[in-house]
């Protein structure tokens, strides 16, 4: 049971997901960035500029951070084990 | 979640702690030459204070960062937003001047007078927030003088210091909330 | 980016920077909008009234009432990274001493565009007072309407809105 809670805590992703992460997060993140300064300059507000930044970091968090099952589709594939040398 | 993190850290030895102690070391030096570097430039002792009070309100509210300079050419103005301390209550004040009252000083010897111009100012301030000016709370003093003056506002910025006067409300000196702040900086701009 | 924790901790800190970065270009964009507000300022009246020293309770000292007339209009003034306009207006006087005194007399705290139509005529907020505790040697004293723009985030400026024309003269004790 606690083993089961640990990985839920944890959320492991593959690697692929791993670099699917990495450019979804950085490409997000200063896109919205730059989408609400110019957003925020053009209208004259500086809560539309947050309020985008926000909702942004908010969808963005629920796409990135719980390991979803998109991320686990490039599972490690391990080589078959080797004979053991000297051992029984 | 960590277990596997400690383990790491007891099988490296003696060494690595010496180093992980090394590390947050060096990041403590940097602010603090941070910090003492900016306070050559601006002139003054403590060049980031967060507000404490609500008398500059709906202007500043408790937790916002300013930034001071205390230029040695430049006079102060009415409409200047200072931060002052008067000797015997040590808790800075972040206050609009009021008045200015430039005396001449007669001999004035610019190369061995302490004020690059031929005036004393005397000075009155008073918060946006409050009814009226803070003679009351010179503690016996008439005017505010330079020398009290710990600098003047010229930047801005919002809520970033709200958590540390939650934290350390009144018991630490304003330095130490500016130094934590600039820590803070730090810690984020360097990322490992 | 393996856990849950390390993904949360590097997204924080590039959020952080990115926030950092916002904050800047928000501070340097105020600095494209400059505007010069327009306004008119007039004196209407001075008295000078017999009142007590705040500094030393028994002593007698010369106030000085003013009223004015002011308009102003600071919309211009009102972009994105406005939070507030203070506006004061103060008396600027040589003593026949040398004494050189800026003496705010009555400020206003402006929030909303809508606000920054300023139409004023009053009297002064804080009354006149001198050092001397007399105006016998204040001849005249000069008016200016002057601004403070306090941003959201940034830099604070300074401005003038109005100055009077010429000198108002000080009456003498009592005389209108």
């Amino acid at each position: 049971m606690a083993d089961y809670i640990n990985e839920l805590l944890e959320g492991r992703i593959d690697f692929e997901g791993q670099k699917l992460v990495e450019k979804l997060m950085y490409y997000v993140l200063i896109a919205s960035t730059i989408a609400a300064f110019i957003t925020g300059l053009a209208l004259q507000s500086l809560s539309l500029t947050f309020g985008t930044m926000g909702l942004s970091v908010a969808v963005l968090a629920v796409a990135i951070i719980p390991p979803w099952p998109a991320y686990r589709s490039h599972p490690i594939k391990w080589l078959p084990a080797s004979p053991q040398p000297g051992k029984k | 979640m960590f277990s596997d993190e400690l383990k790491a850290f007891r099988r490296l030895g003696f060494r690595h702690v010496l180093l992980q102690v090394l590390n947050f070391a060096s990041v403590i030096a940097s602010g603090l030459m941070l910090w003492k570097g900016m306070s050559l430039v601006t002139n003054s002792e403590s060049p980031i204070v967060v507000v404490l009070s609500g008398s500059m309100e709906p202007a500043f509210y408790r937790g916002d960062l300013l930034f001071l300079t205390n230029p040695v050419s430049e006079l102060y103005k009415t409409g200047d937003i200072t931060v002052y301390k008067i000797p015997g209550a040590d808790i800075p004040i972040v206050h609009r001047v009021l008045e200015t009252r430039n005396f001449p000083i007669k001999d004035w010897d610019p190369s061995t007078s302490s004020s690059p111009h031929p005036v004393e100012q005397k000075m009155l301030t008073k918060g946006d927030n409050n009814h009226v000016d803070d003679l009351a709370l010179y503690e016996g003093l008439d005017w505010l003088e330079r020398k009290h003056i710990v600098g003047k506002v010229r930047g801005f910025m919002p809520y970033i210091g709200y958590h540390l006067t939650i934290l350390l409300q009144n018991d630490f000196p304003q330095l130490k909330y500016a130094l934590l702040g600039g820590l803070a900086l730090l810690a984020l701009l360097q990322r490992e | 980016m393996h856990s849950i924790f390390s993904r949360l901790n590097n997204g924080s800190s590039l959020l952080s920077s990115c926030l950092m970065g916002l904050l800047l270009a928000v501070t340097l964009s105020t600095f494209v909008f400059t505007a010069e507000p327009q306004g008119n300022l007039t004196i209407g009246s001075i008295r000078v009234l017999e009142g007590r020293n705040p500094r030393r309770y028994n002593q007698k000292q010369e106030v000085g009432v003013v009223r004015f007339n002011v308009t102003a209009d600071l919309t211009p003034l009102f972009h994105w990274n406005t939070k507030q306009i203070f506006l004061y207006l103060q008396a600027e006087y040589n003593t026949t001493e040398g004494v050189q005194n800026d003496v705010v007399i009555w400020d206003r705290i402006v929030r909303r565009k809508e606000d920054a139509s300023i139409n004023v005529v009053a009297k002064d907020k804080y009354h006149l007072r001198d050092v001397s505790r007399t105006f016998r040697g204040v001849p005249h004293a000069q008016y200016a309407l002057k601004y403070n723009i306090m941003p959201y985030v940034g830099v604070l400026t300074y401005g003038e809105v109005a100055r009077t024309s010429e000198a108002v003269v000080f009456p003498k004790l009592g005389e209108l």
